[in-house]
């Protein structure tokens, strides 16, 4: 038998043991960054192979915690791609002020960079007032980080330069407290945004939304759990909501379901077809 | 009997390959997937660098799309380039490794798990060793590893640490290459 088949077999086992013990079911995820990642873990814990891992994050609920926030790659950053944000700020929030209730559904928080650019924006398009702004995650941990919205200042002059390439209006610096070498996000400058555990993998629609953001979340999922959320979103806008998904990331053409309304920059409009139903789930 | 070509380099690495692609035209048989080390942020205008007339067109890889001859795909900014089980592209936000996203390593290492030997990989040339380990891991699969020649790279650490950590198939200038890669079809 080779070592790549052992590989693959231990890599079931963990995932299983993330699954029965913890509730985290990664199986449907994209597999090559996947293993990746779990190789990277067996580096971090200086173990030698995957089966090593196992009883750790069998035992350890705070190992099995580092993995599973490992795992779920909570990187994000305040107005990533600004091309997208900039279009968003002239076209999709003033299109949303027709709608009579604006449900803003923001899905895979990360440490809730993006999270609060879109708080931003709702603010700084006078949209604040009106729109009600939930954000949701499989993973509590990464809720509660971001919802304390603290972050190492390193990467704070990039984010200051997106800002501005998006078009920022004001000076984004007043929306952030400096303390030594971290930023803090000054949450009552912006509306209040609700932390909500909800898993793409496992969960429904849960509210009946007009402007959904999804972005670098659907890249790490097979085929199969890509429909499932497509469906999800589907069933969760309002007819004429808007979808935004990361650069990467597309929809296949000729789902009646969706119509693309900017296609670099991965804007797409909910149709009046019905969403497709998910059977086995 | 290939089913992939891979390409990666950064600094001096975009002539050799405006070259490659104008070399092997728009009917070349075989997929092409490539890493560059771009500035972030780097747009649209990137894939056009290589655009000429009967040239093998160029475009960014989109998530779980299936390879298929006729293009050459580039990670696109500030992501990774995987390649899938099933022969798809896959992309991920992951940390930087070697300090870069997209790496070249992630690039051929999970191209050598999925076509084995039925994969070439290239370096042209880059100023850090990103890249090395991936051609190492294409060797090891039997897949077939060819780097620029030193003195026909603007910047040679990249084939630098490629030759110090592989015995490759091939050494060589861009016109062998580009006669290998046609021999290849
Ligand atoms: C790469 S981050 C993207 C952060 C942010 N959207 C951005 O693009 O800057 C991916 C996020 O998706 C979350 N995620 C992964 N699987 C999920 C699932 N099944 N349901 C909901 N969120 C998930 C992760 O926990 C992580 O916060």
């Amino acid at each position: 038998m080779s070592a790549r088949d052992l590989e693959d077999i231990e890599a079931e086992l963990l995932l299983l043991a993330l699954r029965e013990r913890y509730g985290y079911d990664f199986a449907g995820y994209a597999r090559a960054s996947l293993i990746r990642r779990l190789r990277q873990m067996v580096e971090f814990f200086a173990v030698a192979d995957l089966a090593d891992l196992l009883p750790i994050v069998l035992r350890n609920e705070r190992v099995a915690q580092a993995v599973i926030n490992f795992v779920s790659v909570p990187v994000s950053e305040f107005f990533r791609d600004p091309p997208v944000w900039g279009y968003v700020r002239e076209h999709l929030i003033p299109a949303l002020e027709s709608f009579p209730r604006i449900n803003v559904w923001q899905i895979g928080c990360g440490h809730g960079q993006e999270t609060y650019s879109v708080a931003i924006l709702l603010r700084e398009c006078g949209l604040a007032h009106k729109a009600r702004m939930i954000t949701t995650d499989i993973n509590a941990d990464l809720l509660a980080t971001a919802k304390r919205g603290r972050w190492p200042a390193e990467q704070f002059g990039q984010w200051r330069a997106n800002y501005l390439a998006a078009g920022g209006t004001t000076d984004f610096d007043d929306y952030f407290e400096h303390t030594g070498d971290e930023v803090s996000i000054r949450a009552d400058r912006l509306q209040p945004i609700e932390f909500v555990e909800h898993n793409l993998v496992t969960d429904d629609a849960f509210l009946e939304t007009q402007f959904i953001v999804c972005r670098n979340v659907l890249i790490y999922f097979g085929d199969a759990l890509q429909a499932r959320a497509l469906g999800v979103f589907g069933r969760s806008l309002e007819r004429g909501g808007y979808l935004l998904l990361g650069t990467a990331e597309s929809i296949l053409d000729g789902d009646p379901a969706w119509s693309t309304v900017q296609p670099e920059l991965r804007v797409f409009r909910r149709t009046t077809a019905p969403a497709v139903t998910c059977t086995g789930w | 009997m290939y089913g992939l070509v891979v390409v990666g380099f950064s600094a001096g690495g975009i002539e050799p390959m405006r070259s490659l692609l104008a070399a092997l035209r728009a009917d070349y048989p075989l997929p092409v997937a490539a890493v560059a080390h771009l500035p972030p942020g780097s747009g649209a205008g990137f894939t056009a660098l290589f655009a000429s007339a009967g040239a093998l067109p160029t475009a960014f890889a989109v998530d779980k799309e299936a390879i298929r001859p006729g293009r050459a795909c580039f990670a696109p900014a500030d992501y990774h380039l995987l390649i899938e089980n099933g022969e798809r592209f896959a992309l991920s936000v992951d940390q930087p490794v070697n300090f870069v996203r997209p790496s070249i390593d992630v690039l051929f290492e999970s191209a050598a798990e999925v076509y084995g030997k039925r994969l070439i990989a290239l370096t042209l040339s880059g100023a850090s060793s990103d890249g090395a380990k991936g051609m190492a891991a294409v060797r090891k699969r039997g897949g077939m590893t060819i780097a620029l020649a030193p003195d026909e790279c603007v910047r040679s650490s990249l084939t630098d640490a490629v030759l110090k950590l592989v015995d490759v198939d091939y050494c060589v200038g861009i016109d062998e290459i580009i006669a290998l890669l046609q021999g290849v079809r």
